[in-house]
């Protein structure tokens, strides 16, 4: 920052050289130390999952190929291809986002541009309310009110009785509120001046929003997408009850892409469901398909952190940074 | 609580006099331990219950020391119903952690942090050697069984009586048009539905050591079954309301299995199948003639009860009471020569004659 | 960035008269129409949460059948009254004592007399000598000095014992109010599918119930679905909570003020934001095995509590309060860390640079004049945190929450269990009630919540307004 510079004194005037604080060093040190916890935690999880991953990798059965590149996965069979699962998150997410972007950014231009500050005082915490319902009532949710609704509309022969669609449906009303409340904080911290500005130039409410407004705010907004679409990929409970436990294994050659594949009204299997229903089940440890989870649980971290990388490269491109 | 009045009022004034005997402290059973510099006693009464155990007071017995119960969700109910009227006799508070089979013999295999593992199903080799490591041996308590329960939908007219090979072929479909005429020509050409939980759950893997002699993988899994995932609540929803019908042979008729738990809670919207001709039933898991029961067990060690006599004293309290609530729980009395094997393996562990 | 220029305009002229207003109206329509569309996305969002909500309250209340083991007619028949004229509740305290010696077992009578006694100058089941032998051990029951119990008290007891009453079916909240009668259908068909065993059709009371109240909230939990509450689930989600908070916040503020403040842009500051918001993704479960392996594992000394006592420690493994609040705490730090990251990038520069100018140091200056501009946004990070917290089941189960546990926790040492973890016990029992239960717990859940969030809102309100 610029201020620096003009800290920089000690080239003469030594009267005017600031006082030795040692409570500065110590503070600065405090607030380093909990920066670096962050660290530490990462280097836990990899150590942590690297260790058992390489249990499962150095079993005869699997390969480290076969692992990234086969399409059926079926520990009791032998295989360990992790796409299958993948896909399951990979169909869950988007589904997720498609419904909660629109809806939490909307929302969120709402509360900020439009609502009074009593109305947004009262929703934005009634909206983070969706955030704090638990899980399994989510779960339960999906399974009693979105798969009947879906099945009713599309027809019983179009949607399963666990399918992709509902939980992402679902997982993307409980993502609302992340996108919702932090868009709107950083929606609201744009200077005023620059909102004024525009309407003296004749703008309307939606020029000043779309074109000023979130462009100014897109840190923030982006941070909020970042942070929702993470919960989304980690969501367990509602997966889990929902898209049912049967891995989506297929065969790029024989089975239909849009018919099979990726079909949204079938079930599959994401993931966080497959981790936390072999954690908690009956498996022995120490057995191939319960260290498998582990290396599930390395994929996924990956994942995540490609994801993170990607969304702070086109953010930076598109920000417009203010004062 | 059951209520048997006069029963009752005979049996409290038969023990208060017992008591009243006994407090003098001829014809107690006592067990001592010494654990550092203190000791830690709990006086067992001399009365002595149908198997050869002692009949333990919870309000006797000795607080401050805390026993950890882990292992399966199949006995979890059984050993809550057992615990709670434990506490309600003013027993110590003990806990139970739901954690799967696998995870309670760890716990109390190798790592050692669990004094009661509850298991669907019996100790593996390799657990017992894991527990030998520790200076465990394990001692096997069985406690009740479980019928595990194929279900179909009320409105399903043809399906009642099912033979195992029958069983085998219907979870082994991969077709997405099969037809229950696929199972058996003979049954109408529904089109069929099949519910199964995963293969980390015990019931599927005794579902599968039963009707497709432990094959791995498991044809389950590569059929059209809808696996489901922790929750058999989801299979009763997904049979009871497949909309089968008679006359209507494009209404889908849907089979699913689950432990007797689930069905005797919701035995008016499904009906239980006879697996070869035999219905799941107390008598019929008691002479073993119902081919899918499976036995329940907890697991100690003789280390365990020297350290915790608490240990052995919740167990044999358990023993003794576990037929009473074992029915509403919805699983059935083990064996009586199955129960004595335990009391037995108990009585020697703990030290009683 | 300008206001781009109606199209067609010629270059320094704006359009005609009415193409300018054409522009206008379409441009004004489309405002309405965004508006529209906003308030609709908010409007859903409402609507998921309302009918969230309806499910959940639908559950937790609504008609019961219910079979009394032992109908109150027939036990003050059974003492010689008429039971058109005497109800159980006008028996005298000496005939309710008496029912109960008939009904419990001699184990719970003793239990039940060391809590509270019945009379002050005999015993009801207890003998005379091993009362005093009681009394005078190191730790003597309550009963021993407490007050006696009261008819009230008495009479509760006889209801629970004695009568015994057992719910059989259980009915939603709005079909009960608009059409009870077809419960009733439905109890009959029960009987006739023998769903209810040996009880007969007239033993049936239909009546109403609360799944949630005031009892639901101070019992502790139990195999009986009549009986059981959650009076440990929430003490210990809200020492959780306190512990989530306690660790997350401090050190989540501190690392966004380090990160925003303090650090230099650097490859390797580049690396700690890219670590936190990739952490803010990895699934709780992970967090769960770290947990395990560093808190109750490794640190278990600390957790269990082992090196502050000498001799017996607190707890006998590392599956603790502690553990588990420091992992939730762990799991909630990258969100609060980049929510408080914005709510601090978002304080203007010039109230920083106006601070330097005036000699103050880089602490004081974010203290006193960035910490409250920002403080709103870092409440909507605490209460997200909070409400994640609240929420989590997987990684507690891992942590070694126990799924059945009646003594509330008294420190961070003891043992635990939390809302999220009963309720997901309970919906996975066949029997209904115990789904009843799962919604009523459910509802317990989301008024914690709502305390905890009204505290942090109230204070965002305040702080947000000071900033305007």
């Amino acid at each position: 920052m610029t201020t620096d510079r003009i800290l920089d004194l000690d080239r003469e005037g030594s009267s005017l050289r600031k006082r030795p604080r040692p409570g500065e060093l110590l503070i600065r040190g405090f607030l380093f130390v909990c920066g670096a916890i962050s660290i530490a935690t990462t280097v836990g999880i990899l150590y942590e999952l690297g260790k058992e991953s390489l249990l499962f990798f150095q079993d005869d059965a699997v390969t480290f190929l076969d692992y990234l590149t086969d399409t059926v996965w079926q520990p009791q069979a032998g295989s360990f291809g992790i796409w299958p699962l993948v896909l399951g998150t990979v169909l869950i997410s988007i589904i997720a986002m498609v419904v909660a972007v629109p809806v939490g950014l909307l929302a969120a231009i709402y509360l900020s541009e439009y609502a009074s500050p009593r109305v947004r005082g009262f929703l934005k915490p009634v909206l983070e309310v969706l955030v704090g319902i638990p899980t399994v009532v989510y779960g339960f949710f999906a399974l009693t009110f979105m798969t009947p609704l879906l099945r009713g509309i599309l027809g019983t022969s179009v949607v399963g009785f666990f399918n992709v669609a509902s939980a992402g449906i679902v997982v993307g009303i409980l993502i609302v509120p992340l996108i919702s409340s932090l868009s709107a904080d950083a929606l609201q911290a744009v200077p005023d001046s620059l909102r004024q500005a525009a309407y003296a130039l004749g703008a309307s409410k939606l020029e000043v929003s779309t074109r000023i407004v979130v462009p100014a705010a897109l840190s923030g907004i982006a941070a909020g997408l970042v942070v929702a679409m993470s919960r989304a990929v980690g969501e367990t409970m509602v997966v889990t009850l929902a898209a049912g436990a049967s891995p989506r294994n297929f065969d790029l050659g024989q089975d239909s892409l849009f018919g099979y594949v990726l079909n949204p009204f079938e079930s599959a299997q994401a993931m966080t469901g497959y981790i936390v229903i072999t954690a908690s089940g009956d498996l022995s440890y120490n057995t191939i398909d319960y260290n498998s989870i582990f290396a599930i649980g390395l994929t996924l971290f990956f994942m995540t952190l490609g994801l993170n990388s990607l969304s702070r490269r086109l953010v930076k491109r598109f920000q417009e940074v203010y004062e | 609580m059951k209520l048997r009045f006069g029963r009752i009022l005979a049996v409290v004034t038969l023990l208060g006099l017992i008591l009243a005997a006994c407090s003098g402290g001829s014809g107690d059973t006592t067990t001592t331990v010494g654990s550092g510099s203190s000791t830690t006693t709990t006086n067992i009464g001399g009365e002595v219950s149908d198997l050869g155990l002692p009949v333990v007071d919870p309000l006797d017995v000795v607080g401050g020391v805390d026993i950890g119960i882990a292992g399966s969700s199949t006995v979890f109910p059984l050993s809550t119903a057992v615990l709670t009227q434990w506490i309600d006799e003013g027993g110590p508070e003990y806990t139970i952690d739901s954690i799967g089979s696998g995870g309670g013999l760890e716990r109390f295999c190798v790592e050692g942090a669990s004094d009661i593992a509850n298991a669907s199903r019996a100790i593996k080799d390799e657990e017992v050697a894991a527990c030998e490591a520790i200076g465990r041996t394990p001692i096997e308590v069985r406690v009740g069984s479980d019928a595990l329960s194929l279900v179909i939908s009320l409105g399903n007219y043809f399906a009642q009586d099912l033979t195992l090979e029958e069983i085998a072929t219907a979870f082994s479909l991969t077709s997405a048009d099969a037809t229950w005429a696929d199972v058996n020509s003979a049954y109408p050409a529904h089109p069929i539905q099949l519910f199964s939980p995963g293969a980390d759950s015990g019931t599927f893997d005794y579902f599968n050591e039963i009707v497709f002699d432990e094959a791995q993988p498991s044809p389950i899994l590569n059929s059209i079954a809808e696996i489901v995932g922790e929750d058999d609540n989801l299979t009763v929803v997904g049979v009871s309301e497949d909309g089968c019908t008679e006359g209507d042979l494009a209404s889908t008729c849907a089979i699913g299995y689950f432990g007797y738990a689930y069905f005797q809670e919701n035995v008016d919207v499904l009906q239980a199948v006879a697996v070869d001709g035999v219905v799941p039933s107390a008598a019929t898991v008691d002479d073993n003639s119902y081919p899918i029961s499976r036995p329940l067990f907890m697991y100690t060690a003789a280390s365990v009860i020297d350290e915790k006599p608490q240990v052995a004293e919740f167990i044999a309290y358990y023993l003794n009471n576990v037929n009473e609530v074992i029915g509403e729980v919805g699983y059935f009395p083990a064996p009586q020569s199955a129960l004595q094997d335990a009391a037995n393996n108990i009585k020697a562990a703990a030290g009683w004659e | 960035m300008t206001v781009e220029a109606p199209e067609r305009a010629s270059r320094g002229n704006f359009p005609e008269e009415e193409e300018y207003r054409g522009l206008l109206n379409r441009r004004t329509r489309n405002a309405r129409l965004f508006q529209a569309a906003s308030l609709m996305a908010l409007t859903f969002a409402v609507l998921a949460l309302t009918t969230l909500l309806y499910t959940i309250i639908n559950d937790s209340f609504g008609l019961v059948a219910v079979v009394n083991e032992n109908q109150p007619e027939d036990i003050v028949a059974g003492l010689g009254y008429d039971p058109a004229e005497t109800s159980l509740a006008d028996l005298s305290y000496d005939e309710l004592v008496g029912l109960l010696q008939g009904a419990v077992s001699s184990g719970v009578g003793r239990r039940l007399e060391r809590e509270q006694r019945f009379y002050e100058d005999r015993l009801v089941f207890e003998t005379d000598a091993v009362w005093i032998e009681i009394c005078s051990s190191d730790e003597p029951p309550p009963g021993c000095t407490a007050g006696l119990r009261d008819g009230a008290n008495v009479f509760s007891l006889v209801q629970e014992r004695v009568v015994v009453p057992d719910v059989i079916a259980a009915y939603e909240l709005v079909p009960s109010l608009l059409s009870p009668e077809e419960f009733d259908a439905e109890v009959a068909a029960g009987f006739e599918s023998g769903r209810f065993g040996e009880y007969t059709p007239d033993q049936v009371n239909i009546e109403w119930r609360a799944w949630f109240s005031m009892t639901f909230l101070r019992s502790p939990a139990s195999s009986i679905p009549e009986v059981a509450g959650i009076r440990t689930a929430i003490w210990g989600s809200v020492w959780l909570v306190v512990i989530t908070v306690g660790f997350a916040v401090p050190v989540g503020v501190g690392a966004a003020i380090y990160l925003v403040e303090y650090a230099k842009p650097s490859r390797f500051n580049e690396l700690i934001q890219t670590n936190i918001n990739n952490l803010a993704g990895v699934p709780s479960i992970i967090y769960g095995m770290l947990g395990l392996a560093v808190f109750v594992r490794l640190l278990e000394p600390i957790t269990s509590g082992a090196i502050f006592t000498d001799g017996v420690p607190p707890a006998e493994n590392g599956r603790t309060i502690l553990s588990a609040g420091i992992t939730l705490g762990l799991l909630t730090l990258p969100v609060v860390i980049i929510s408080a990251q914005e709510a601090l990038k978002a304080v203007p520069d010039s109230l920083r640079s106006a601070g330097m100018a005036l000699g103050a140091t880089r602490w004081q200056t974010v203290r006193s004049q960035v910490l409250p501009v920002a403080l709103p946004g870092i409440l909507t990070g605490t209460i997200l945190a909070i409400a994640r917290a609240i929420g989590e089941t997987a990684p507690l189960i891992l942590v070694g929450a126990a799924s059945f546990i009646t003594a509330d926790p008294t420190g961070p040492f003891s043992k635990f269990t939390a809302l999220p973890i009963q309720i997901f016990q309970w919906t996975s029992y066949p029997q209904v009630e115990f789904q009843k239960l799962a919604a009523a717990a459910s509802i317990a859940l989301l008024l914690l919540l709502l305390t905890l969030n009204a505290a942090a809102v109230i204070l965002r309100n305040r702080y947000s307004r000071r900033a305007q």
